[in-house]
C-alpha cells in the first residue's frame, strides 16, 4: 500500500490548546512504513493528546498531520478506518467472550464475508487465543487480555497501529512476548506508534521521540539519543552507599547517582576523566570502592537527565 | 477507636470530593419534603366541570352558581349535548359534566322531585368521591331550603327530596384502583428503567475504557449513541407490553382505545427518557452516580405527576413544575387511551408537550455529548 520509505505519519507543527493551556506545542513527527516509533515522556507531557490528534479523535488547534495518507482534521473517518488503537485499559468487554469481542471489533471495522472469517481466523491463530474462544474476557489473566486487545486492535489489518502504554500492568514474560509480536507486525509492514514508560521497551523501538511539556525534546534512533545526551556511566560497588551518594552528588559534572542495592550507578557529563575523578574523591574520603566498571548509557539515563536538566532550567 | 475514626474521616473526605452525591444528599431532604408536602393533599378542589343546561332558567343558573361557590367545581364551559360532555371527559378538558333537565325550574316550582345528572370521569377514584359527595351535600342543603317554608312533612314517610343528583360514573364504573394505577405504572416503570439503563450503559463504557475504542473506530457518534440505546427502546416496549398483559390478566384493566396509538405516543415518551439518560451520562462520572441521578429524577415523577396523588389537588406552582416531566403527559395519554378510548385529537395538548420535551432533551444531550464524550 505504501512505498517502503513513505511517511505513514507526517505531523508538522501540531499544536493543541485547551483554553489557555497548551497541551501540545509545535510537535513535528515523521514515521515511516514498518517502523516502530516510540513516544516517551512523563505523565501529563502531552503524549495522549498528541496521539488523539493523530487518531483523528481530537482536532488540532494548529499545524497539520497527514496520517495514512489523509489529513486528520479534514478526513478523520478515513484515518479511523485505517488505524488500529490499543489502550492501557485494553478496551475489552469483560462480559463478552474472547470470540465475541473479536467478532464485535470485526463488525465495528466493517469486515464482511470471507475477509471477516479469514481475519478472525488469522488473529485467533496469531494470538493463540483459539482454545480460549469461549472464555469470558473477564476470566483472562493480564497477559491474555493483552493478546486479546491486540487481536481486536489488528482485526482489520490496519497499516498503522497506535499502542498507548500497551504493557502497563503486564508481567515481564508477557511483555516480552508482546514485543516479539509487535516486531513481527512491523516486519510484515505495519507501522507502529507506541507510548511507554518502560525504558527497556523504548530501546526496542526503531526510533523515539521525547515529549516533555507538550514539546518534542529530541527524536531519533535510541542510540543516537543516548549519544547526544553525552553521558558516561560507571557502576561502583561500595559498602556505604548512602555516604558515597552524599559525597558524589555535589561533584561537578555528576548528573545522577542511583542505588541498585550495593551498587551505585553514576551518570556524569564529561566522559571517563570525571569518572576517575569521582573514584579518587571517594578514596580520599576513605570509602572503599570494591569494584568499579564502565557501563553503557541507556535511554533511561538520557531521559532522566533530559527531564532533570529541563526542570532545573 | 483511632482506626475507626480514621476510616470515618477518610469516608467524609471522599464524600466531600464527590460533589454530585453531596449535592444530592443535601438537596434531597428539602426537595422531597416540599414535593411530598404539596403532593399529599387529598382535599381535591377545582374539579373541571362542563354544564349542559337544558332549562336555561334563573333556577338552573342559580344551581350552577351554587355548585361553583362550593369551591369544588370549576365550570370551564357550557356544552350543547351529551356528545360534547363525552368528548370533554375523554380529552380531560373536564372531569365532571352536569346535566340540568329541561323542566328543572318548573319541577322545583311544583315541588316535583327533579334529578340533575352528574356525569363523572371515574378513571381517578379519588376524584369521583369528592365530586359526588359535594353534589349530594349541595342537593341536601337546597332540598331543605326548598322544603322549609310552609310545607309540613309526613311523619311516617318523608317526602322524596325535591332536588337530587344522579351520579353516572364513566370509564371506571366499579371504581377499581388497579384500573387507575396500571396505565400509570407503565409510565413510571419506563421512566425508571429508560433513564437508568441509558445513563448506566454509557458511563459503564466510559468507566471501563471501552468508549475510547468506540470513538477511535470508524463508527460515527450517531452510530455509537443510537446503536447503544436502540436495544433499550425494545426493552421499553417489552416492559410496556408485559404490564398491559398482566394488568389485563390479573386486574381486568380495559383497553378501550387504540393500542397502536398508545405505542406510537410511547415512542415520544421513551425518546425523552433516553435523551435524559444520555444527558445524565455526560454528567455522571461513574455508574453509581448515574444510578443516583436516575433515582433523584424518579421521585418527583412518582409524587407530582398524578401517578398516585391527584394532579388537581396540587398547588398551581407544583402543577406547572410537573408540566416539564414527560410522565405527567404520558400518564394522561395512557389513561385516556386505555380507559376512555381517546383519539389523538383528544390529546393534542399532551402530545405537543411531549414532543417539545423530547426536542429540548435531545438538543441538550447532543450539545453536552459533543463536548463530553471523551
Amino acid at each position: 500500500m505504501f512505498p517502503a520509505d513513505e511517511l505513514v505519519v507526517d505531523a508538522r507543527h501540531l499544536s493543541r490548546r485547551f483554553g489557555s493551556f497548551v497541551a501540545v506545542r509545535d510537535v513535528s513527527l515523521q514515521v515511516r512504513r514498518g517502523e516502530i516509533f516510540g513516544v516517551l515522556g512523563p505523565n501529563g507531557a502531552g503524549k495522549s493528546t498528541a496521539l488523539r490528534m493523530l487518531c483523528g479523535v481530537l482536532d488540532p488547534t494548529g499545524g497539520q498531520a497527514i496520517v495514512v495518507g489523509h489529513d486528520v482534521a479534514r478526513q478523520p473517518e478515513r484515518v479511523k478506518a485505517k488505524i488500529g488503537y490499543m489502550t492501557q485499559s485494553f478496551s475489552l468487554y469483560a462480559d463478552l467472550t474472547v470470540a465475541e469481542n473479536i467478532r464485535f471489533y470485526a463488525s465495528l471495522y466493517g469486515l464482511e464475508g470471507a475477509t471477516r472469517r479469514r481475519r478472525i481466523d488469522v488473529v485467533m491463530h496469531q494470538s493463540e487465543l483459539a482454545p480460549r474462544a469461549g472464555q469470558l474476557a473477564a476470566e483472562l489473566s493480564g497477559g491474555w487480555k493483552q493478546r486479546l486487545a491486540l487481536a481486536c486492535a489488528t482485526i482489520h489489518a490496519p497499516p498503522l497501529l497506535f499502542l498507548d502504554e500497551p504493557t502497563a500492568g503486564v508481567d515481564p514474560l508477557s511483555r516480552r512476548e508482546f514485543w516479539e509480536r509487535i516486531h513481527e507486525l512491523a516486519a510484515a509492514g505495519t507501522t507502529i506508534v507506541v507510548t511507554t514508560h518502560y525504558m527497556d521497551e523504548a530501546e526496542r523501538c526503531h526510533r523515539l521521540a521525547f515529549i516533555f511539556r507538550g514539546e518534542v525534546f529530541d527524536s531519533g534512533r535510541p542510540g543516537d539519543i543516548v549519544e547526544r545526551a553525552g553521558l558516561a556511566i560507571a557502576e561502583f560497588e561500595v559498602d556505604d552507599v548512602e555516604q558515597a551518594t552524599a559525597l558524589l552528588q555535589s561533584l561537578p559534572g555528576v548528573e545522577e547517582c542511583a542505588h541498585y542495592g550495593h551498587v551505585l550507578r553514576l551518570a556524569v557529563h564529561g566522559g571517563p576523566d570525571v569518572l576517575a575523578g569521582a573514584r579518587d574523591h571517594l578514596a580520599r574520603a576513605g570509602l572503599a570502592v570494591r569494584d568499579a566498571r564502565q557501563a553503557r548509557a541507556t535511554v533511561e539515563d538520557a531521559f532522566v537527565a533530559m527531564v532533570r536538566r529541563e526542570r532545573r532550567a | 477507636m483511632r482506626r475507626l475514626l480514621a476510616i470515618s474521616l477518610k469516608e467524609l473526605r471522599q464524600l466531600r470530593r464527590d460533589r454530585l452525591t453531596l449535592a444530592m444528599m443535601i438537596s434531597m431532604p428539602v426537595s422531597e419534603l416540599l414535593l411530598l408536602g404539596y403532593a399529599i393533599n387529598t382535599d381535591i378542589r377545582h374539579i373541571e366541570t362542563v354544564v349542559l343546561d337544558r332549562d336555561r332558567s334563573a333556577a338552573s343558573r342559580r344551581l350552577i352558581v351554587q355548585m361553583r361557590a362550593t369551591g369544588y367545581y370549576d365550570v370551564v364551559g357550557a356544552v350543547e349535548n351529551y356528545h360534547d360532555i363525552a368528548r370533554a371527559l375523554r380529552s380531560g378538558r373536564a372531569t365532571v359534566g352536569v346535566v340540568v333537565p329541561a323542566a328543572f325550574a318548573s319541577d322545583l316550582e311544583r315541588r316535583r322531585p327533579t334529578r340533575v345528572q352528574l356525569i363523572v370521569d371515574g378513571s381517578d377514584p379519588q376524584i369521583v368521591g369528592t365530586a359526588i359527595d359535594t353534589a349530594t351535600g349541595l342537593a341536601a342543603a337546597r332540598s331543605a331550603e326548598l322544603a322549609a317554608p310552609g310545607v309540613t312533612r309526613s311523619r311516617t314517610r318523608p317526602a322524596p327530596a325535591p332536588l337530587s343528583f344522579e351520579p353516572i360514573i364513566m370509564y371506571n364504573p366499579d371504581q377499581r384502583t388497579a384500573v387507575y394505577i396500571v396505565p400509570g405504572l407503565i409510565g413510571v416503570l419506563l421512566t425508571m428503567t429508560m433513564v437508568m439503563l441509558t445513563a448506566m450503559a454509557l458511563t459503564r463504557e466510559r468507566e471501563r475504557g471501552t468508549l475510547e475504542a468506540l470513538i477511535v473506530s470508524p463508527a460515527s457518534r450517531l452510530e455509537i449513541v443510537v446503536g447503544k440505546i436502540a436495544p433499550y427502546i425494545a426493552i421499553g416496549y417489552l416492559q410496556m407490553t408485559l404490564i398491559l398483559l398482566a394488568g389485563w390478566w390479573f386486574f381486568d384493566v380495559p383497553t378501550a382505545g387504540s393500542l397502536p396509538l398508545l405505542y406510537t405516543v410511547a415512542a415520544l415518551f421513551i425518546a425523552a427518557h433516553l435523551a435524559l439518560g444520555l444527558l445524565f451520562s455526560t454528567v455522571a462520572q461513574t455508574q453509581q452516580q448515574a444510578m443516583q441521578m436516575s433515582f433523584f429524577f424518579l421521585l418527583p415523577n412518582i409524587l407530582i405527576t398524578g401517578f398516585v396523588f391527584p394532579f388537581e389537588s396540587m398547588p398551581l406552582p407544583v402543577q406547572h413544575l410537573a408540566q416539564a416531566l414527560p410522565l405527567t403527559h404520558f400518564l394522561r395519554v395512557a389513561r385516556r387511551i386505555l380507559l376512555k378510548g381517546a383519539h389523538l385529537e383528544d390529546m393534542n395538548y399532551e402530545v405537543a408537550w411531549l414532543a417539545g420535551i423530547v426536542a429540548v432533551f435531545i438538543a441538550s444531550a447532543a450539545f453536552r455529548f459533543k463536548k463530553k464524550l471523551l
